[in-house]
């Protein structure tokens, strides 16, 4: 009967944790307070390193995804942010899912209709919790769909949310105040976009039509009619998550299959459609026996400027790294290299910076790259790992790389960290325009 | 037959007139007397209805509740529910009821003593008691169905409904101070503290607690 009994254990255990984390930190508050009665001087930082000690003692005590996060953000400042944030929505809303009364009074308010009225047939009790939402089974004219609605309030919440994560993130990832308020501008749009449901659903339609002519690849129809700010109607797609997958033991020819239409997928939407799905975490794609790559959620849409998409592109044509003129104009245009470098340190970054794309543009670098064999993305993870422990990066003052990079590159790092684990071995393509000289020579 | 409903014309017409008085001039009418002549009623008439203005809005107020209740069990699964679900659906309907009447609310709760949930408001009585009368059915059947655990002091039991009306209270001032878009700030607060009553009213770890402490004294003591 009761909506809270079917919370998962895990769940209930996780939201504990985000409370003692609270508790904590609430904790820490007071013993700022107090101390600060008596010591007038006393500033915010021990209590922001407290905070963030806790927080992050809290996150490690996590298992699964929510202890990868923790792991994934000592590895790479550029994630965290938004994996932090995903962190403080589940935190906040992880606790009990909507009542029926308040899910009915949700369709009343956007529709004048109750869900009864809507659908021949309505779950009340929600199939799963989303991050700002969750989703319930409905069928109507014998079609199974999915109904996501958004939790109230959500979309307010981003900013105050936000500016609690702020000191946390100070201190966490040791972003200096620049870097940080140019980040934290950009998750922050992305979030009031992605709690926008009629922006998601106009998006949906658009990218999955664009898409469709791209091979072993299906995504849910997306129903306007049943949809508004706060409801988002489409198929109910049926489909294995990524670790139910491996676990069927999928040959190597379905693995090359799903990870091509993976990398089509991005290819395409990269290069064509300059908007990118920039959500690649496993929980939004699903996977069919016969090969087969469904695709979820396009709440996380970056939008890639044109200049912005010409440097960097630039950047992963290998041929590019030869061409030093043409590399230093790129990296004073996305700003790797800033006006208050010294010579010692202009020197010191662009090496580093070339030593990344070289990394990072490996697969664009043959016709064909092997995800599974190579220990590729592990190699990424350590460099990563390595320059942010670098205390000329780690204590400069200004913000360095353009905040577009923020979603560009989760998007890629996603993207790799998937065909790692599918262990696909694909065909890399690309435009023509970013094929280094020596692979169009050979014609494969 | 005749007779009487001309009676609850009369009331209705006394009704609508005052809350468009309130809506228009912002106040209420200067007296019985200047209402009653605008309406073209004799003042006796009025008395006869009501014996104040009010116990007029006390009147309107009883009626917002009850267009609540009807709308609320109108909802084909409401028979389905939960008492907590039951209790939530009341308030979402009564927020929306009183969502259609904002301004004449807004105007009305101007005269209120406040805090509300402290002081006693005459414009409120109709509606408490009918409220009561609801509420007390509805911590019954809560009983009967478990979600409200049978305390061993009668005097907290009894205490219930003075629990609910507090909140109902609480759940106005909220709303009339509410600034968020479509309430649904208020619909986020009615979630959580609907769902924290019923979590302290039902079984708890302190239920638990009592049980043993009782067995233990009693063990002892044979």
């Amino acid at each position: 009967m009761n909506p809270q009994d079917k919370i998962p254990t895990s769940k209930v255990a996780r939201a504990t944790q985000f409370v003692k984390a609270g508790v904590k930190v609430g904790g820490n508050y007071i013993k700022h307070y107090s101390k600060k009665i008596l010591d007038p001087s006393l500033s915010k930082e021990e209590l922001h390193k407290d905070n963030a000690t806790d927080v992050y003692e809290t996150l490690s005590n996590l298992k699964g995804s929510a202890l990868k996060v923790a792991q994934m953000m000592s590895m790479d400042k550029n994630l965290l942010p938004r994996a932090y944030t995903d962190k403080f929505a589940m935190a906040q809303y992880s606790a009990p899912p909507l009542s029926s009364p308040l899910v009915i009074k949700t369709f009343r308010q956007y529709f004048g209709k109750s869900p009864a009225e809507m659908f021949d047939k309505f779950e009340l009790k929600a199939e799963n919790a989303a991050s700002i939402g969750q989703v319930h089974l409905a069928y109507k004219n014998g079609k199974k769909l999915a109904v996501k609605i958004q939790y109230p309030g959500v979309a307010e919440s981003i900013s105050s949310d936000l500016k609690m994560a702020r000191p946390l993130a100070v201190q966490l990832l040791s972003l200096n105040d620049a870097e940080i308020d140019r980040y934290f501008k950009e998750v922050e749009e992305r979030l009031l976009e992605e709690s926008n449901y009629d922006l998601e659903l106009k998006r949906s339609v658009e990218i999955t039509e664009a898409c469709a002519h791209i091979p072993h690849l299906f995504f849910p129809k997306y129903y306007p009619e049943f949809s508004s700010n706060r409801i988002l109607t489409m198929d109910w797609i049926e489909g294995m998550h990524l670790k139910e997958f491996l676990e069927t033991n999928p040959s190597q020819g379905i693995r090359n299959q799903i990870g091509q239409a993976l990398w089509d997928f991005y290819d395409y939407q990269m290069h064509t459609l300059r908007k990118v799905h920039a959500d690649p975490h496993p929980g939004n794609f699903l996977m069919t026996a016969d090969g087969r790559l469904g695709v979820l959620d396009f709440g996380c849409i970056k939008v890639i400027p044109d200049d912005y998409y010409q440097n960097y592109f630039a950047l992963m044509n290998p041929d590019t790294l030869n061409d030093e003129e043409k590399i230093q104009k790129i990296f004073w245009e996305l700003d790797f290299l800033l006006k208050e470098d010294s010579p010692k340190e202009q020197a010191l970054f662009a090496d580093i910076f070339k030593q990344m794309i070289r990394l990072l543009g490996r697969p664009f670098d043959s016709h064909s790259f092997d995800f599974g064999a190579s220990g590729y993305v592990d190699e990424i993870y350590q460099f990563l790992d390595f320059i942010s422990k670098m205390p000329e990066l780690k204590n400069g003052n200004s913000a360095r790389g353009s905040q577009h990079g923020l979603y560009v590159n989760r998007t890629y790092f996603g993207l790799y960290t998937l065909l790692n684990d599918l262990k696909a071995n694909i065909r890399t393509t690309k435009p023509d325009w970013v094929t280094p000289q020596h692979l169009k020579g050979e014609l494969v | 037959m005749d007779n009487s409903n001309l009676t609850s014309m009369t009331k209705d017409k006394i009704k609508q007139a005052y809350i468009e008085h309130i809506l228009d001039k912002g106040t209420q009418p200067e007296s019985v007397y200047a209402f009653s002549k605008k309406l073209k009623i004799k003042e006796a008439a009025f008395y006869e209805e009501y014996t104040s203005f009010p116990q007029i809005e006390s009147e309107i107020w009883k009626g917002f509740f009850l267009d609540t209740i009807t709308t609320a069990q109108d909802e084909e699964v409401y028979g389905e529910y939960s008492v907590r679900e039951k209790v939530l659906a009341f308030f979402y309907t009564w927020v929306e009821v009183l969502k259609q009447n904002r301004s004449f609310i807004l105007k009305s709760y101007e005269g209120f003593q406040k805090p509300v949930y402290m002081k006693r408001n005459i414009q409120l009585t109709d509606f408490k008691v009918a409220f009561y009368d609801y509420i007390n059915e509805l911590v019954l059947e809560a009983r009967e169905t478990k979600e409200i655990e049978q305390r061993p002091l009668p005097q907290i039991t009894q205490r219930y409904p003075d629990l609910f009306w507090g909140k109902t209270l609480f759940i106005l001032d909220f709303w009339i101070n509410d600034t968020s878009k479509a309430f649904e700030k208020t619909d986020t607060m009615i979630e959580k503290s609907v769902n924290t009553a019923f979590d302290l009213l039902g079984r708890s770890p302190l239920d638990s607690l009592f049980d043993l402490g009782k067995f233990l004294f009693h063990n002892r003591r044979i």
